[in-house]
């Protein structure tokens, strides 16, 4: 057994770390620390990835023919733990982790050349369009519906939960070409080049913790190029169960909660007890704090064992267990962190949360987005397929269980 | 980074997991627990030629110079066939304890005879509530005119009434001693002043509370808290390599169970309660499995805090604990019986977390600033 990164990583960490200690600008930072979400606050984040495009980083993970830095995983590891140390914040996952590597694996060379060099450089932003109002975990009962016409597709129904759609100017999309034989069959999965299409409507919906995140998407005879579709016709929901891989599985969390562990043990240690005293000393905090720890931890060594390259990773429900793991852990942790703010966990802040403003938190950071982040994080086991399904996935990869 | 076991490791778990699946199958295991002896002669015996009773020490001892991975790679598969023999008591715990000691001829004899097979130790420590922390420790070692003499109480002493050989925990006092001085002395149980009420535990182990009253002792370390957080790091990194084992015979045995078991003309498995069980016991093993290959890793390489242990400890504590009382209730009431292997993996994981300080107890480190 081996421990460490091999040694001639360090200089590598030495030049991340040097990069990422002077290239973001302050209200990168302060982005950073008013995350409150997976989705970081847009108009800094995309700017963060154009400052990370221009160093060639913006996608650790993307292949060098397709313009990544070629790194190994090691390598994108020593990153996110560097990256996490800065509080900084997190790039937008739609883009660089969701229809990036789909279009590298599924996309034809010419979507390839027109789209993967705008979304590294931050030029286009892509909301994702699955779910509809009537399917969500049953996606394959979708009925938003595309009719072929001459060189077209005429888009009529609707699609909800589609993050950013207010802040997107592209959209991929699921939608019905078929309503014979098995559902799954008539699904057809489209890139749309604009989200501003005549007859198409985007209403943002104000989410738990007062922000428009997400948004409803309302189609009435959209016309779209049928040059959009990725797969064949009626084939899209191969293409989709690609890239709910790539969703799931995803990049290093453990950085991520470790980042959040660390946030919340230095407020404890000037927040009340309810006895008195702080809350760091107190002994139920320190237990409760401990198993989360303790479970970050867990997490954190499960990804490094799949990076170091030990069998686990090859399970079949390795996404699902990384997925469930991560998000349970993101909401653990938004728990303790209205535990430590408590009561200054009530004031709505909206304005002090925005980025920029002059609005001075009332008591301090850790509680500004203490609830925002505990509201938001109640999503976190519902999108990307809920928790319930990914146990199902889990219990289904186990020996005898689960055949029938 | 690798957190795989190495080749050597991989055959010698090949080769003792087919000896333990011919000759310490389930039934065969009850045999020996229920017998008088509680052990088996023949599988020490066995483990000898394996080479087990050596592996941990260094070789100038006499040992095998195996690493801390080698013993995690064999107590996983001691955990998953619940090997009850005092492999922890007399080698891990005092099987190191002795070989920590420099220049000591009686410290030196008694290991050879450990790791010969020709006698067993027994390694005294905890006393109740609280030792999980040496610093509690309340039985003394006071040196007067006639050397050292031992008072107090040790509780739990795994492996105590068929000891040839004690090695004792405790607070030094008299001349030369400073306050708060831990120490480790020898004892055999034979001498003047040594009692002990012997019982079995609830996992089928053999364990004593011994009593010492003024008992003439040998001193083996003086200033002990380092040496003492060492032995116990190891039996920590032992016991969770066993609870792992036993929590992944669990899944394996569960899922198989509820793949065949029918109800309502089906296989229990595809009830969304059942399936979502076995799911969260899959997420538990992982866990704990990732946590128990990590920190062997930290200790191999001598970079494991005590946090790191504490961590390791908890969460095998508490998700075995959980992963065990989710393949009872899959198993209905067939889980319920002493018959079947499903509760004495229980009973063996409850016992891991209870002892050297319990999942609460180590939570509590870890959430400490």
């Amino acid at each position: 057994m081996h421990i460490d990164f091999a040694p001639e990583l360090d200089a590598f960490r030495q030049e991340v770390a040097a990069f990422l200690d002077t290239a973001p600008t302050a209200a990168i930072r302060e982005a950073g620390r008013k995350t409150t979400s997976a989705f970081a606050p847009f108009d800094e984040v995309m700017e963060w990835q154009r400052i990370l495009h221009r160093q060639g980083w913006a996608a650790p993970a993307w292949p060098v023919e397709f313009g990544g830095p070629g790194w190994s995983v090691e390598q994108r590891f020593i990153f996110a733990e560097e990256y996490c140390a800065r509080d900084l914040p997190p790039l937008l996952p739609n883009c660089l982790q969701m229809v990036g590597p789909l279009l590298m694996e599924l996309g034809t060379a010419e979507q390839q050349a027109k789209y993967l060099p705008r979304i590294l450089a931050a030029e286009d932003y892509w909301t994702q369009g699955y779910s509809e109002p009537n399917s969500g975990s049953d996606l394959a009962s979708l009925t938003c519906s595309a009719i072929a016409d001459g060189d077209d597709y005429v888009i009529n129904g609707s699609k909800i939960w589609t993050t950013l759609a207010h802040r997107s100017n592209r959209m991929f999309m699921l939608v019905r070409t078929s309503t014979e034989g098995k559902k799954q069959r008539g699904i057809t999965f489209l890139l749309l080049d604009r989200t501003d299409y005549p007859g198409m409507t985007i209403r943002p919906i104000v989410g738990l913790d007062g922000l428009p995140e997400q948004c409803e998407v309302f189609f009435d005879d959209v016309r779209v190029p049928q040059s959009g579709r990725v797969g064949e016709e009626n084939d899209g929901w191969t293409v989709a169960k690609a890239l709910l891989k790539h969703e799931r599985g995803g990049s290093a969390q453990g950085p991520f909660l470790r980042r959040r562990v660390r946030l919340i043990r230095d407020a404890s240690t000037s927040a009340s007890a309810p006895n008195g005293g702080v809350l760091a000393d107190d002994s139920v905090f320190q237990r409760d704090l401990g198993e989360v720890e303790a479970d970050v931890a867990s997490y954190e060594y499960f990804e490094k064992l799949a990076i170091s390259g030990h069998p686990v990773a090859d399970d079949p429900a390795f996404p699902s267990v990384k997925k469930t793991m991560g998000t349970e852990l993101t909401q653990k942790l938004s728990v303790l962190m209205t535990r430590v703010a408590g009561l200054e966990s009530l004031p709505l802040q909206q304005e002090a949360l925005t980025v920029g403003s002059s609005h001075p938190a009332l008591s301090d950071e850790h509680d500004l987005i203490a609830m925002p982040f505990y509201l938001n994080s109640r999503a976190t086991t519902i999108y990307a397929g809920t928790n319930e399904v990914q146990r199902d996935l889990i219990a289904r990869s186990l020996p005898f269980a689960g055949r029938s | 980074m690798d957190f795989s076991f190495s080749d050597e490791q991989t055959m010698l778990r090949q080769s003792v997991s087919q000896y333990l699946g011919r000759f310490y199958a389930f039934d065969q295991r009850q045999e020996i627990i229920g017998s008088e002896r509680g052990t088996s002669a023949e599988v020490w015996q066995q483990l000898r030629e394996f080479g087990l009773l050596a592996l941990p020490f260094p070789e100038e001892v006499g040992g095998l110079g195996g690493s801390s991975t080698d013993v995690v790679a064999i107590a996983e598969l001691f955990g998953e066939h619940l090997v009850s023999e005092p492999y922890l008591s007399s080698v891990v715990l005092t099987g190191r304890a002795l070989a920590m000691v420099e220049q000591n001829d009686a410290a030196r004899e008694w290991l050879a005879m450990i790791t010969g097979g020709e006698a067993l130790g027994a390694f005294a420590h905890e006393e109740g509530r609280g030792t999980a922390d040496p610093a509690r420790i309340a039985t003394t070692a006071t040196l007067g005119p006639d050397g050292y003499l031992l008072s107090g109480e040790k509780r739990l002493v795994l492996g105590g009434g068929d000891a040839q050989v004690l090695v004792v925990t405790a607070r030094l006092l008299g001349a030369g001693h400073v306050e708060d001085e831990l120490g480790i002395v020898l004892v055999t149980p034979d001498v003047s002043g040594v009692s002990l009420t012997t019982y079995r535990t609830i996992d089928g182990r053999k364990a004593a509370n011994c009593t010492f009253d003024a008992a003439p002792v040998v001193l083996l370390v003086s200033d002990a808290a380092t040496a003492i957080d060492g032995i116990l790091e190891g039996a920590i990194l032992t016991l969770s390599a066993e609870a792992v084992g036993a929590m992944n015979a669990l899944v394996d045995t569960t899922a198989s169970y509820a793949g065949t078991r029918q109800q309502f003309g089906v296989p229990i498995a595809t009830f969304q309660a059942v399936a979502h069980r076995l799911a969260d016991m899959k997420i538990a093993l992982l866990k704990a499995r990732s946590t128990l290959l990590y920190t062997t890793a930290l200790v191999e390489a001598a970079r494991a805090q005590a946090r790191d242990i504490s961590l390791l400890k908890a969460q095998v504590g508490r998700l075995g604990r959980a992963v065990a009382e989710s393949a009872i209730q899959i198993h209905g009431g067939v889980g319920m019986t002493d018959e079947i292997a499903i509760g004495h993996y229980l009973k063996r994981i409850l016992a891991i977390d209870a002892m050297f300080g319990d999942s609460d107890y180590h939570y509590r480190k870890v959430g400490a600033r």
